[in-house]
């Protein structure tokens, strides 16, 4: 239905390049052994105790760690997700001290003594959070990415009240960005729990 | 890991995704979430000038930076079978020889990867890596480029333009649309591994794994059956997933590289330049009609970007060819090299840049008439034979989408005279537009297992981008075996699995949905022979007959014993039942032609102070075919329509024509409709079944849900406003001055 | 990020102590995050200062706000919804509910501009890199400033809150480096490009906003923020406008009248506010202020729509203070 196809004219004139280049010996040992002194600064840890899904948690992070790459590559608790890490689409919502916060904005080293909640911390073992229902029965969802973050957004704004029209829960909720336009059935979610 | 949370699904309400709780739960894995031991992580630096040749790459200073295992770039990468000379790049068709050039074809292009033990420590090193060039000229201004690239014949003429060029009614006019970007909210990600000589395995972002595999397989030079591709949760596509592109092939040669598993994800501002986007676009239709609003003849005439390293060619003309029946048709077109990253299909690909201008002329045409642009549709709408091929279409149900969604939308308070209804400083207006798309179908392969404990399972290699595919599938095995849901479990996006085709252009379920319910006439086939052995009636049942229930089969016919499932197993030696099928496209399509179609309708409401423009109500209706799943079905189509408002209203992404840089490449910079933007939108379906295009009577839906909708929301704009806004998005600004 | 080291203080004078000159305070982190991810911003160390200071504190002459005060506290607290509510009102037309949950009250002064050529370290910028150039004034500038804009610099300020502020004519209490207390009128806070771009603020080196305070005023009943933008939700402003109006049997006392999106700082315009004093609250009058708002405008290339956009957002701010 489509065509792509590669236009010649621009690598022709590579070819002499890379055929040189190829040649070039790549083993990790060679690739250090011309390492000049420079001064880059190493890396500083600190440790930290927080709760996360009402579990004591006590971590030596990086202090660059932002709160989502430690709930995603440290602790795999890989539900709240990356989206822009920006602070820019809310895929990376979660609950610190109840308030919705953006984990991506969050450093690791100004959570002591707080209390993180993920998706992953919102069911009751087996059964669900009524807004994880209510996701599923309003079909609120459709690639699932933004869902984590949009039901966190949701339980929140639930809590917050800004629930009383259409309207109003379509204003909180656009700090969510769903790429698949799956807005329907999130209103309708906050809409059968906030009732 | 299970992948669609299986153990949970008796939880599940009936209505529910079968992956719906992996879902909600945050346990569904994306490709850069699987645990793998040993991971390292991969941070992409690109290149800060649009054209030219890297004449050095300083990596000293990354290099001292904590926890830097290598760094890949020209000079330091593994050895790639399929860029080992110019033929070999060219016949691999992945565009960009990534590491395997020194040439510089657009701001942003990968020109060296840090991989190193903690994201942190990656992404901080990739910050201190500098690098020297040899600049050249570049041009990223497709405004300004475009008139001097001719145009070209796109399909044979119809006709001729002599015919009609004294037709009573003419529009001519032109349409701009800003590059769109996909933005799917999972950013691409890669885990790959070498997980002995010469295989890989890879978690991979895609639409496609089949497609994946075939790529790096060549690449690499290794049988096919040795790259492994793991993709069963994948956060959205809407086309950038259909190619393999290279952050895939730098993930896999990095692993190479390492001897370590490797995760690269790429970076927000990152998937604006490296997978794709919907190319800026230039268009002009002259239009044609006789006093009767018979269109006499058309020309429409494209032109869009591609990167100056690959041909990218949408066919922005060839919706033109599909809808009306022109006598006269003359379509041309012609695209445009920039130094930009290669364009790709994004969501209804080409035909929702075509229909907008075609949609629009046609509502400037009605006008001129003063004959609503319904019934002006109507009567030139090719609904019996498709105009290309002169095939009857199979089934074409856009007059019944017209009629439903006119009545749904109330459209006869509708003013034929633009500018009549304000309420203070708004003005409000009703806008319609059509949109279509050729329903394909490919071949596609399923299998359906079933276990000792009456377990059923059913397998493709194809992905679920959200589409709802999976439970597609989980609901056709149900209604072909009669086996409630809660005991259907599904398994897909891995390329052990059942070859099927990527997710994209809208024939997922059309294409693979025969397979399945092949799958289980063959299942249903088996279980009646193993039957025969322990009750003779069931030697002539017809697999229709036979019905599967938690416990074990029956036979519908002669009151035929129930058999266990138990019984059963004593006759069976393996430890499951299992049969695969595949189905394809047939005859048919040589007798008939095949479309599905959609009516936008939209209230729209212009705040005549301030360019504001708030979308009151959309209504879709669409016609694809029989609808398996209701409401992911209506989700998609809704979904769609948030789309196109996003299309119609704000989506534009712009380079700084000066510095050859893409400006604001992230979300704060690229609008897309936040909840906000939309109102709740309306959706229906004729849910007609096509009798000829598959066993389900299913055509696609993902496409024809966005197609029109720009073009209804600029219409509504005109009807609410007398202002005639022709190019894409149409910002506040646009609508002030316009 | 660079790698940095990270300390948390309780004590605003704990915080100017251990501060050194290379490292930055953090409080909410909505900015700074953002910027130190881009390698805009690459503090060796880090001084976490979140539990300064965040009380909203009711005074004779006004309220204080705390520096560390959430933006979504001041939209609900009673204090401030009754006596300040165009503060509430900007602030719930920023960013999102979680940004807001996060971003602090003193923060929210200091967020740098969104300009798309400040965030790409590839090209020139005098505001990043001073001297380097403004890549903007003659490239795309649809966002940029419609006034007090220079040669070096067409920046916008991103606020929504400020323009409240700058309205009410608030003020920020500060601390300075050698721990003495400073007043400064808010409208001076901020600073237009000049040649010195870089320096968004006046705030003095390695001082420490501590609260901002707003004096009692007439403007709790007939005020309006309104922000137009390129989506509903969720984006930075094209033109906003804070308005607010004394009335007094349809007279306008007094009137406030400022703009976001449309300067390098939050914009009074004082002229338009001058001529409606003693006037009557009409839509003949609206127009006129909004008319003279506009004169004092100087468009860019790729932003005279924001003039027009501005007169029209003037009158609905306007018109809607007699709604509110």
């Amino acid at each position: 239905m489509n065509e792509q196809t590669l236009s010649r004219r621009f690598f022709l004139k590579v070819s002499g390049a890379f055929v040189a280049l190829a040649a070039v010996p790549s083993t990790v040992h060679a690739f250090y052994q011309d390492v000049k002194s420079f001064l880059v600064p190493p890396k500083e840890t600190l440790p930290t105790t927080l709760t996360i899904n009402k579990q004591p948690y006590k971590v030596t992070a990086d202090t660059r760690s932002t709160l989502l790459d430690l709930l995603r590559e440290e602790l795999q608790l890989t539900g709240t997700k990356k989206g822009c890490d920006h602070g820019q689409c809310g895929a990376c919502t979660v609950h610190v001290d109840g308030q919705r916060v953006l984990s991506c904005l969050t450093l690791t080293a100004m959570l002591p003594g707080k209390t993180v909640t993920t998706i992953e911390g919102l069911a009751d073992g087996e059964k669900l959070h009524p807004m994880q229902q209510a996701f599923i029965e309003c079909d609120g969802f459709q690639c699932g990415y933004c869902t984590p973050g949009q039901i966190m957004s949701a339980v929140a704004c639930v809590n917050e009240g800004h629930t009383k029209s259409v309207a109003e829960i379509k204003e909180f909720m656009s700090g969510n960005l769903c790429r698949c336009g799956a807005y329907n059935g999130i209103v309708e979610a906050i809409q059968k729990v906030a009732k | 890991m299970e992948f669609f949370d299986n153990e949970l699904s008796t939880l599940m309400p009936a209505e529910g995704r079968v992956e719906a709780i992996a879902k909600v739960t945050g346990k569904g894995k994306y490709a850069a979430e699987y645990t793998v031991p040993g991971v390292c992580y991969a941070v992409l630096v690109t290149s800060s000038i649009p054209a030219g040749t890297i004449k050095a790459i300083q990596v000293d200073k990354a290099k001292r930076a904590t926890g830097v295992i290598d760094i890949l770039y020209h000079q330091n990468k593994p050895v790639v079978p399929g860029f080992a000379d110019e033929t070999k790049i060219r016949e691999s068709r992945v565009g960009l020889p990534v590491f395997y050039t020194d040439k510089i074809y657009f701001k942003g292009q990968p020109i060296a990867l840090v991989v190193a033990e903690s994201l942190e420590e990656a992404t901080y090193a990739a910050s201190l890596i500098t690098a020297d060039y040899t600049a050249e000229v570049f041009n990223v201004d497709f405004v300004k480029t475009h008139p001097s690239i001719p145009l070209k014949a796109a399909g044979k003429e119809r006709g001729t333009v002599d015919e009609w060029s004294n037709a009573i009614h003419i529009v001519e006019a032109e349409y701009t649309i800003k590059e769109e970007v996909h933005n799917p909210m999972e950013m691409h990600a890669t885990i790959a591994e070498w997980v002995g000589d010469n295989k890989v395995k890879l978690y991979e972002k895609t639409q496609g794994v089949n497609s994946v595999q075939r790529v790096i397989s060549g690449l690499f030079s290794i049988p096919r059956e040795n790259v492994e591709v793991i993709s069963e949760f994948v956060g959205g596509g809407f086309g950038s997933g259909l190619r393999v592109w290279s952050n895939t092939l730098m993930a896999v040669m990095a692993s190479l590289q390492v001897k370590r598993p490797v995760k690269l994800m790429l970076t927000r501002p990152q998937m604006f330049s490296l997978v794709g986007y919907r190319p800026e676009s230039w268009q002009k239709i002259k239009l044609g009609a006789d006093s009767s609003g018979k269109f006499s003849g058309m020309i429409h005439q494209a032109k869009h970007t591609t990167s100056v390293f690959e041909n990218f060619n949408e066919n922005i003309t060839r919706i033109a060819r599909l809808v009306y029946d022109f006598k006269n048709l003359k379509t041309e077109s012609a695209i445009v090299p920039l130094n930009l990253g290669t364009p790709t299909w994004m969501r209804g690909p080409g035909d929702c840049t075509g229909d907008f201008a075609i949609e629009s002329a046609i509502d400037e045409l009605s006008y001129k008439l003063n004959e609503d642009p319904i019934a002006l549709r109507l009567k030139n709408i090719a609904l019996k034979n498709d105009p290309e091929s002169g095939k009857p279409w199979s089934t074409h149900f856009i007059d019944e989408c017209l009629e439903q969604g006119a009545t749904k939308i109330n459209w006869k308070n509708r003013k034929q005279t633009p500018g009549q209804v304000t309420e203070g400083d708004w003005q409000i207006g009703y806008g319609m537009a059509i949109g279509m798309w050729t329903s394909g179908r490919t071949q596609a392969s399923a299998s359906i297992v079933l276990d000792k404990s009456g377990t059923i399972i059913v397998r493709t290699a194809m992905t679920d981008i959200g589409t709802g595919t999976g439970t597609a599938m989980q609901n056709l095995a149900h209604e072909s075996l009669g086996m409630p849901k809660n005991k259907i479990k599904v398994e897909l996006g891995n390329s052990n699995l059942p070859p099927a085709p990527s997710q994209g252009g809208s024939t997922g379920l059309a294409s693979l949905g025969g397979a399945v319910m092949d799958a289980a006439t063959l299942l249903k086939q088996k279980l009646a022979t193993y039957a025969a052995a322990i009750n003779a009636q069931y030697k002539d049942a017809a697999a229709a007959d036979i019905l599967l229930s938690e416990n074990g089969i029956s036979y519908k016919q002669a009151n035929a014993q129930f058999i266990s499932y138990a019984d059963l197993w004593k006759k069976v030696d393996e430890p499951t039942i299992e049969a695969e099928a595949t189905s394809a496209p047939g005859e048919e399509r040589q007798q008939f032609a095949f479309c599905s179609s959609a009516a936008h309708f939209c209230i729209v409401r212009v705040h005549s102070k301030t360019g504001k423009v708030k979308v009151d109500r959309m209504v879709c209706v669409a016609d694809g075919g029989k609808i398996i799943n209701e409401k992911p079905a209506a989700n998609q189509v809704s979904g769609a329509a948030v789309g196109g408002i996003g299309m119609a209203l704000m989506e534009e992404q712009q380079a700084d024509v000066k510095f050859g840089s893409l400006l604001g490449n992230d979300l704060a910079g690229y609008h897309f409709a936040v909840n906000a933007d939309a109102p709740i939108i309306e959706v229906s379906f004729i849910d007609k079944p096509d009798p000829n295009i598959n066993q389900m009577g299913s055509k696609g839906l993902g496409e024809v849900g966005i197609i029109g909708c720009a073009a209804a929301i600029a219409n509504a704009i005109y009807n609410a406003t007398g202002k005639r806004l022709r190019n894409l998005p149409i910002t506040p600004d646009k609508v002030l001055l316009g | 990020m660079r790698p940095f080291n990270f300390t948390k203080v309780t004590t605003v004078k704990d915080g100017i102590t251990k501060k050194e000159d290379t490292g930055q305070y953090i409080a909410g982190g909505t900015n700074l995050l953002d910027l130190m991810k881009k390698h805009i911003a690459q503090p060796e160390m880090l001084v976490d200062i979140t539990t300064i200071s965040s009380s909203i504190k009711p005074l004779k002459t006004g309220v204080q706000i705390g520096a560390m005060v959430r933006n979504s506290t001041l939209t609900l607290d009673n204090e401030i919804l009754t006596k300040y509510p165009l503060i509430a009102k900007a602030i719930l037309a920023g960013a999102s509910p979680q940004i807001r949950n996060m971003a602090s009250t003193g923060g929210n002064l200091l967020q740098r501009t969104r300009c798309v050529y400040f965030y790409d370290v590839d090209m020139p910028c005098n505001k990043r890199e001073p001297g380097s150039g403004c890549s903007a004034l003659h490239g795309n500038n649809r966002m940029s400033a419609i006034v007090g804009w220079s040669e070096d610099c067409v920046a916008v300020h991103p606020s929504d809150l400020c323009i409240a502020l700058v309205a009410l004519d608030a003020s920020v209490k500060v601390v300075e480096k050698n721990q003495k207390e400073r007043i400064i009128p808010f409208k001076d806070f901020h600073r237009l490009p000049g040649n010195t771009p870089h320096q968004d603020n006046n705030l003095p080196a390695n001082a420490i906003i501590t609260a901002i305070e707003v004096p009692v005023n007439p403007f709790n009943k007939h005020y309006a923020y309104l922000k137009l933008r390129d989506r509903d939700s969720y984006a930075f402003a094209l033109v906003s406008v804070a308005a607010a109006l004394h009335l007094e049997n349809n007279r306008i006392v007094d009137a406030r009248l400022a703009s976001g999106g449309v300067a390098h700082k939050p914009w009074r315009w004082s002229d338009a506010e001058n001529f409606l004093k003693g006037k009557e609250a009409n839509t003949a009058n609206f127009q006129e202020a909004a008319r003279i708002a506009a004169e004092q405008t100087k468009p860019l290339e790729g932003n005279a729509f924001k003039v027009p956009m501005l007169k029209g957002a003037i009158e609905v701010a306007l018109q809607n203070c007699l709604t509110a």
